[in-house]
């Protein structure tokens, strides 16, 4: 008895001791892979690191780029890394793939994707694409949008033909290798057309019958739900959402402060067309979205079950 | 034929079907990260035809780029050999053609040559020429000199010691560096169709890659490494069967 209760004791103090210190002394680590290179998608990520949102919050995150974007959400669910960017339409085919992930943030609340063709070209709507050739980069889901699109026209995706271009969306649209693109981003590839003086026109897959998604979401194995650290990582990044909201200039220092490389005309662009788009409230969840878009990936045969949304979206109450 | 030939293909296949089993259970990777030889042979078994259909695509220009590697590696390595000049400025060129990435050299090549078959077939031409070359014009310059004296004691022309004494004593040179080049090149045509395709083993693998079908896409390496050995196979006979006179020690 006596053994048990000196047992017990020690016990709790080691709970109140761990307990104690969390956030006030040591900064607690956090790996967070990036779906891409840092880019001005990542502006409230950055600005949280590099303003000391995350610090304030008691944590040491390590940010990491990888050289495929499928990658991170492997690794998070394998429990390499505690947490990924990556992109809604993405979840949805990972978690039927029985991947244990959720959403626990957004970072871009609109979609990036889009269809892009030169803006002098003869493609002035989407009707016009029948018998063209159309490249693309992510397999699956972005001939699924395409072929959402293309159906507001009466066209199917056989009355075009496709090309998986990979990297080089912009420089086979420019070179004439292809008439349109689907999967460049508005935010980025128009810019870098414009800047090379080949401007080009985007069609918005939310106007042309695709339901409209987060593009960047946070990431996170769904039985660690209640991390603590996760409930710091979404304030800071909220705080730093705002931050960067109320005062862009100053976020873009802090963003090309980073890293020298960072201070181009693509990124000051890409900044300036971001910023509308990025979550107020990245933590909050639109049930509803997630709902739909998970129907319509079903729809497009790119998923064959749609789980329960608890399963891999959830809002954190921070 | 005796039975341990027969078998010898049997216990590899399951050797390594069970080492690659082994370090699944080990690892404990996840099977969206590698999944088990099990679940790719499903794969295999269920969709025969997309894995027909895209390796028939892959193959073709691998096929096509051994033939041109190899072509204008020989044609190459006779010129260096041949002419001093030729030596000095083609070797620095040769060294940097294979320093360069051919990751890096792949967008430019889907330009040119657009997102057809060309494009892999010259990025499979380029991965094979250097080991070619290489290999044949090492197997050129190190020919046997009492060959070369007798050859020329006994009156041979430059032509006549080129075709019957430089040449064959380089075949097995050559044969090395074809071996290399059929182990290589598909990475080669991969590549290709990895920077821009609408049908190949690369492409299936990128499609498969984005939609998490991680066994499709082990399945489209299993038939690109069986490619692999068939050429490698294929290759090592026909060498063998060209320089009967040398048997292997």
């Amino acid at each position: 008895m006596i053994v048990r209760l000196f047992t017990l004791t020690v016990l709790m103090a080691a709970f109140i001791m761990g307990a104690a210190p969390r956030g006030a002394m040591a900064q607690e680590k956090l790996t967070l892979l990036l779906d891409w290179f840092i880019n001005p998608d990542h502006a409230p990520l950055i600005v949280a690191q590099e303003g000391g949102y995350f610090a304030r919050h008691g944590l040491d995150v390590e940010m990491l780029e990888p050289a495929d974007p499928n990658d991170p959400p492997k690794l998070v669910a394998a429990g390499k890394a505690d947490l990924a960017v990556s992109y809604q339409p993405q979840l949805h085919i990972q978690v039927a793939a029985d991947l244990p992930l959720a959403r626990i943030a957004t970072l871009v609340a609109t979609p990036l994707n889009s269809l892009v063709v030169l803006e002098d070209g003869p493609i002035r709507e989407i009707a016009d694409l029948k018998g063209k050739t159309i490249g693309y980069s992510v397999g699956g889901f972005e001939t699924a949008l395409l072929g959402a699109m293309l159906a507001q026209a009466d066209l199917t995706i056989d009355d075009v033909t496709l090309v998986n271009v990979n990297f080089s969306l912009s420089p086979s649209l420019i070179s004439g290798q292809v008439d349109a693109v689907i999967g460049a981003f508005r935010n980025f590839e128009l810019n870098q057309m414009d800047i090379v003086g080949e401007p080009g026109r985007a069609f918005y897959p939310e106007e042309h019958g695709v339901p409209a998604y987060d593009e960047l979401i946070v990431v996170a194995r769904n039985d660690r739900m209640d991390d603590p650290r996760f409930k710091a990582f979404l304030r800071a990044v909220e705080e730093a959402t705002t931050f960067v909201i109320n005062h862009p200039e100053e976020s873009w220092q802090m963003f090309i402060g980073r890293d020298a490389e960072l201070d181009d005309e693509l990124n000051r662009r890409a900044w300036a067309d971001t910023l509308p788009r990025l979550a107020l409230r990245p933590a909050a969840l639109d049930r509803g979205r997630y709902q739909r878009f998970g129907a319509f990936m079903k729809a497009s045969g790119l998923v064959d079950v749609t789980p329960p949304i608890d399963g891999y979206a959830r809002d954190i109450e921070p | 034929m005796s039975a341990a030939v027969l078998l010898r293909p049997v216990i590899l296949t399951f050797g390594l079907l069970s080492l690659w089993q082994a370090v699944v259970w080990i690892s404990g990777a996840p099977p969206y990260i590698l999944p088990g030889p099990l679940a790719v042979g499903e794969v295999l078994i269920a969709k025969p035809a997309l894995l027909l259909r895209h390796g028939a695509v892959t193959a073709a220009e691998i096929v096509m780029g051994l033939t041109l590697g190899a072509l204008f590696g020989a044609i190459s390595a006779l010129t260096l050999s041949a002419s001093r000049p030729a030596r000095r400025w083609m070797m620095p060129v040769l060294v940097i053609s294979q320093a360069l990435p051919v990751f890096a050299l792949a967008p430019m090549l889907t330009l040119w040559l657009g997102y057809g078959m060309a494009s892999k077939v010259a990025m499979a031409t380029l991965i094979i020429y250097f080991p070619v070359t290489s290999a044949f014009y090492d197997g050129l310059r190190r020919t046997e000199p009492g060959w070369l004296d007798l050859a020329r004691t006994m009156g041979a022309g430059r032509f006549a010691v080129l075709r019957y004494v430089r040449l064959p004593a380089a075949l097995p040179a050559f044969g090395s560096g074809l071996r290399v080049a059929a182990a290589v090149a598909p990475i080669g045509a991969v590549v290709g169709e990895w920077v821009g395709s609408s049908a190949g083993l690369g492409y299936l693998m990128l499609n498969a890659n984005a939609r998490m079908q991680v066994s499709t896409m082990f399945a489209a390496l299993v038939v690109l490494a069986a490619f692999s050995l068939i050429l490698f196979f294929v290759i090592d006979r026909g060498v063998k069967r060209l320089v009967r006179w040398q048997p292997d020690a």
